[in-house]
């Protein structure tokens, strides 16, 4: 058939093309800033700079995929930031508390707490969710407010002072502790990762998540049941945000109202973005996300390393992100409409 | 004819249908924001007051500044999160040149000018950056502009290390803050000049009508020969000139250059001109939208402020009232449909 | 395809009864009565904006009816929603695809119906059962390519692939062949033969009276969202037909054009377009003569004229007007050349629906002094000119400061129209111009590219619409697969000609 023919010769150099595009230049990007930067200072390559890396990078990473789902389904989450930070102060809170009212009983302590510090996350995500899905408000309006509510709400209950009073098995054991050589941040962002991608290859959510992204209605008319799962991006982007913020807290030592903030939120949409995720939705997967997670942490390192003005950074940062979506524009725009 | 009779009656029964509601969502804000200085002054009655009036104007004044500098990129479907940091950006940036400008002993008018050259400069610079990466590279505005925020931030922190910039000319807080006109306060008298100036390019030029046209079916402009481009550069420019002036007089307000100066007001941009009918969709809102949104925004806090509410459980009010007002506009919009 | 077999209702497959569906105000299904029997292909037949499209919405339950009932299978449903439809083995195939585009053909056929376990998928299972459908149909489809990769024609077979999947009852097809080749359409043609065996009913949604007459057993007239009548397709005439779809005498419908051809307006030389839709082609339009071009959805034609307005990009050749060459066109060049467009989707590019018919109408003659000076409107005199203007074109009601989404299509396409009033203009493109506007509309809208070409403009005609371009032009260019297939004037210009120039041109394709 001549259609066959026809279009057949420009789609195998277009694939070629977005293989480049899709996976080649970050894993690449990445090897150059690590071959480059070790070879400038050998500070880099020290065990203690390697696994303040890899915290930073498993914490900014377990939001970004959070926010990459949101994404995916054709919405933003501006709220993460502020999440970590409530979820910080509710598991420090709640745990101080406990003690309180059960001294010695450590277990029970650090369970409600992280109960506590997850169920914040939650509600927030419902309320997100509920406001997209059935209020049908923009994603981008719902989570600025949620973000000014939450940070508030944050604020109010610890009046901006960090809160102490965490049993020493939850910091020491578990947020500073290392296994085989790893934070145990790492190993969270691991797992959140490889359920993540799980989610998104193999199961019906997953699935779903990226049909309504890529086109509601063709969702609609095949029978997905677009609130739910709408809702289910949020409550799991807001829950990713709040473990990140019991993560921190446990290796800190103390709940703060400052922690995650703007910064935290503009790095996962940046991760997301530069990890290929499309603002239009329907593309994007979690572990490139991650990548490019660990891309920016590193950056963000070794901008640290070689001196140049922390204040500089996000100069960077705003840079690099628009010339990613740039980059993603132009693949698309230049693949030939059949 | 009687085809003809029939066609008409039963197309022009519909707008008529709907005009009294239409009227009351309008009347909502405005009933909204009586009942909220109303509420308000039952628990506190210094907040009628000659003074506070006067201080709300005030401060509402440089909030509609930049409102209206949102709403004109809001009409495109685009938005400018880059507006705060650009306010401190040029704040910093109007407080070096004209502190630079002194201490090489130039005259006054000439220092003035370089505050001024400075600070439009830059905002001028991050509009056409704005604008050339979102017309030109069709980059989403909001990436684009969460770019340009961060550029921003970093500019500004750089330029003055992260400390207030001193050395402010009094010549230039007397004109942009202490001043007068008739009477009324600088920064209200530029606002109310800005405003006019404004609604009028929206309502009676050629850039104007395209911004609404361009909003409202982007391509159909293209296809209809605008310049659509072009026009979104500009837009993007005029609302970072907005912004300029407003850091300006902020600058002049604060007697120095501020690296924290835009804070938040990005948002609170967004919210104002979101909350006074501005639609995200894109097409549709005015310097009537931003001036109530702004207004509303001001009065709440200004209230929450003097009975005392707590500074964070204003954040969850503020929060709240975005989302409510958003959330109004679209059942006003679903039911004029 | 597993088909259900097993049982025979005595009564319709599908049986609707007084169904009325309201959309803000306008009546869009009047008390519509329809029965599709097991093993029937049922042809709805009506213009455009007659209540096919929300009928079939409302059987496949993406619209809940106001008023009405519906048997399915001698069972009455209600609350229907898209999922209950396709469960209970009601399959659509619309036109706007449902496809996602981001999805492979697979995971597309299986949406909203993957094999799962505990809500995790069973990729080696759907892989198998796409592929042994696939084969079964004789598609030449790759389960694994994303849909956004395919051509619209591949994206139609995945169409009908993903309403096959399942057990399937009742297959809705809505011009199910517009993108189609004539090899791919002989192919569905045989499959529904075998799905009519297998007791398969049918609802077919077409324009085409040669499809009409190969396939139908009866066929249902809507008119205004009435039924007007359902007859026995083989004892119905093709007059009778449209007669009863239109509501007037067919050859009431195309004026008599005095095509008088002058000088060469447009000249296209070896164009090609950087999405490869349109390929080496030539061809000219004169002035005082209607140039037509015909060819399938996706032949390029529309890309041609698009082209040579300016909103696509052109990787070769040569466009020159009135003799000079036209280089790099954007719209608002060509709009000072005197050329302009009428694009097909009239929503999506024409109107800013939210805004005044006024400006809508005005929008292409902003940078006229006669508009605007030193940028400044000049809104008295734009409301003068554009209410003449919409005067004349008989705009119903004549206010133009109504919003033009309150319009309907045919008043919208006369605010389009009324942009050509507007401004000094001699060359014309129309593309789709009838889509989507009632015949009173359409016959204005012929009447206005009479007085144009009588006048001395050069008009260009793109439609796929056959009888429309026949009728219309002097001369016609039959496109296929982004080439010029062939050229016909006077008495070459027939309907089994230009299915013939689509039929050799395929051979030749098929051939190399």
């Amino acid at each position: 058939m001549s259609t066959i023919v026809t279009v057949g010769a420009p789609r195998g150099s277009i694939s070629l093309r977005s293989i480049v595009g899709r996976i080649g230049f970050l894993p690449a990007l990445l090897v150059a800033l690590v071959v480059g930067m070790s070879a400038v200072d050998p500070q880099f390559y020290g065990l203690i700079n390697i696994l303040n890396i890899l915290r930073n990078a498993s914490l900014l990473a377990i939001v970004a995929c959070g926010q990459a789902l949101v994404i995916v389904a054709g919405g933003f989450d501006l709220s993460v930031g502020a999440v970590v930070a409530l979820a910080s102060v509710v598991t420090a809170k709640t745990m101080a508390a406990t003690a309180a009212a059960f001294p010695g009983n450590t277990a029970l302590i650090i369970a409600s707490g992280v109960a506590a510090g997850l169920g914040s996350g939650l509600v927030v995500g419902l309320i997100n969710g509920f406001c997209v899905a059935k209020l049908k408000v923009s994603g981008f309006v719902v989570t600025l407010g949620t973000m000014s509510a939450t940070a508030g709400v944050g604020l109010m209950i610890t009046s901006g002072i960090p809160v102490y009073g965490m049993p020493d098995v939850f910091v020491k054991g578990f947020g500073r502790a290392q296994l085989f050589g790893l934070p145990t941040a790492v190993y969270a962002a691991l797992a959140v990762i490889a359920v993540m991608m799980f989610v998104q290859r193999r199961t019906l959510f997953g699935r779903y998540v990226y049909a309504i992204g890529g086109n509601v209605d063709a969702a609609v008319v095949s029978g997905v049941s677009i609130q739910r799962h709408i809702v289910g991006t949020y409550v799991i982007s807001s829950v990713l945000a709040a473990l990140t913020g019991i993560l921190l807290t446990a290796q800190v030592g103390s709940g703060q109202a400052s922690f995650g903030g703007d910064r935290m939120m503009l790095q996962s949409i940046a991760a997301a973005v530069i990890g290929g995720v499309s603002l239009r939705g329907g593309v994007g997967r979690v572990e490139i996300v991650a990548v490019s997670a660990l891309f920016l942490t590193i950056l963000g390192n070794a901008l640290n390393l070689l001196h140049v003005d922390s204040r500089l950074q996000p100069v960077f940062l705003g840079i690099i992100m628009v010339a990613a979506v740039a980059l993603d524009e132009f693949s698309r725009r230049s693949k030939a409409r059949v | 004819m009687s085809d003809l009779e029939l066609s008409m009656t039963s197309e022009s029964t519909i707008p008529k249908k709907s005009f009294p509601t239409e009227w009351l969502w309008r009347a909502v804000l405005p009933i909204a924001l009586i009942a909220l200085l109303l509420g308000f002054a039952a628990v506190d009655r210094s907040v009628l007051s000659p003074g506070n009036l006067l201080n709300i104007a005030q401060q509402t004044s440089y909030l509609a500044l930049f409102a209206m500098a949102q709403t004109v990129v809001i009409l495109t479907r685009g938005f400018d999160l880059a507006l705060g940091p650009a306010v401190s950006m040029v704040s910093v940036g109007t407080a070096l040149a004209m502190a630079g400008a002194t201490a090489a002993g130039h005259d006054p008018s000439t220092v003035l000018l370089a505050g001024l050259g400075a600070g439009f400069g830059l905002g001028i610079a991050c509009g056409l950056f704005n604008g050339m990466v979102i017309a030109l590279l069709g980059v989403n505005p909001f990436v684009a502009t969460l770019g340009s925020y961060n550029v921003a931030i970093g500019v500004a922190t750089t330029l003055s290390a992260g400390r207030p910039v001193q050395g402010v000319p009094e010549l230039f807080s007397q004109l942009f803050y202490g001043g007068s006109i008739f009477g009324i306060p600088a920064a209200i008298s530029i606002t109310l000049v800005i405003g006019l100036v404004l609604h009028l390019m929206l309502g009676r030029t050629v850039f104007g009508r395209s911004l609404y046209i361009i909003g409202t079916n982007p391509r159909a402009a293209a296809v209809a020969g605008l310049p659509v481009k072009r026009i979104l550069i500009a837009t993007y420019v005029l609302c970072s000139t907005l912004a300029a002036l407003g850091a300006i007089m902020m600058t002049a307000r604060t007697g120095s250059g501020e690296p924290n100066l835009g804070g938040s007001l990005s948002l609170q941009a967004i919210a104002g001109a979101v909350v006074g009918g501005t639609s995200l969709a894109g097409g549709r809102g005015g310097v009537g939208t931003a001036v109530l949104g702004a207004l509303f925004v001001t009065i709440l806090s200004n209230g929450m402020n003097l009975t005392r509410i707590d500074g964070y459980i204003q954040m969850v009010v503020l929060g709240a009232i975005v989302i409510i007002g958003v959330l109004l506009d679209r059942l006003r919009l679903e039911r004029r449909q | 395809m597993d088909v259900a077999t097993d049982q025979t209702p005595a009564g319709p497959l599908l049986a609707l009864r007084g169904i009325s569906k309201r959309f803000t105000g306008i009546r869009a299904l009047d008390r519509v009565d329809l029965d599709v029997h097991a093993g029937e292909l049922h042809v709805l037949f009506g213009e455009n904006g007659a209540g096919k499209s929300t009928l079939i919405n409302v059987v496949s339950g993406t619209f809940a009816s106001d008023e009405g009932t519906m048997h399915f299978g001698g069972e009455e449903v209600r609350h229907l929603t898209p999922q209950r439809a396709r469960a209970i083995g009601i399959s659509p195939v619309f036109q706007e695809f449902s496809l996602v585009p981001s999805l492979t053909v697979e995971e597309n056929l299986f949406l909203g119906r993957e094999v799962t376990s505990g809500g995790v998928l069973h990729a080696r299972e759907m892989r198998k059962r796409a592929t042994a459908l696939i084969d079964e149909l004789g598609f030449d489809l790759d389960p694994s390519q994303r849909v956004d990769d395919l051509s619209r024609a591949h994206q139609q077979m995945a169409e009908i692939a993903k309403a096959l999947l399942g057990r399937v009852r009742l297959l809705i097809l809505d011009e199910p062949t517009a993108s189609l080749t004539e090899r791919e359409t002989g192919r569905l043609f045989e499959l529904i033969a075998r799905l009519k065996n297998q007791d398969v009913g049918l609802i077919y949604v077409s324009h085409r009276m040669r499809e009409i007459r190969a396939l139908a057993d009866r066929v249902t007239i809507l008119r205004d969202g009435r039924h007007i009548r359902t007859l026995d397709a083989a004892t119905s005439t093709d007059g009778e037909l449209v007669e009863l779809m239109t509501g007037r005498k067919i050859d009431l419908l195309y004026p008599t054009i005095m095509h008088k051809p002058d000088k060469v307006m447009v000249d296209v030389e070896n164009l090609t377009l950087a999405d490869g839709s349109v390929r080496d082609v030539n061809f000219h339009a004169r002035a005082g003569e209607i140039t037509g071009i015909a060819g399938l959805v996706g032949c390029g034609k529309s890309e041609l004229i698009r082209a040579i307005y300016g909103i696509e990009p052109i990787v070769s050749g040569m466009v020159r007007i009135d003799g000079l060459p036209y280089e790099f066109p954007a719209p608002r060049r060509s709009l000072k050349h005197g050329i302009a467009y009428f694009p097909a989707n009239r929503v999506a590019e024409g109107l800013a629906l939210s805004r005044p018919i006024r400006e809508n109408a005005s929008m292409t003659v902003l940078d006229l002094p006669a508009f605007a000076r030193f940028g400044v409107l000049r809104q008295a005199a734009e409301r003068i000119k554009i209410q003449g203007v919409m005067e004349a074109l008989q705009l119903r009601p004549p206010n133009i400061e109504r919003t033009a989404g309150a319009l309907s299509g045919g008043n919208r396409q006369k605010v389009m129209l009324g942009r050509a009033l507007t401004r000094e203009l001699t060359v014309f493109l129309f593309d789709e111009p009838s889509v989507g506007i009632d015949v009173g509309a359409k016959l204005e809208v012929y009447e206005f590219m009479k007085r144009l070409v009588e006048a001395g403009a050069a008009v260009i005609v793109v439609s796929s619409e056959l009888p429309e371009v026949l009728a219309l032009s002097k001369r016609l260019y039959v496109m296929h697969h982004g080439r010029i297939a062939a050229e016909l004037a006077d008495a070459e210009k027939t309907e089994q000609n230009v299915l013939a120039s689509f039929f050799r041109e395929h051979l030749v394709a098929e051939v190399a």
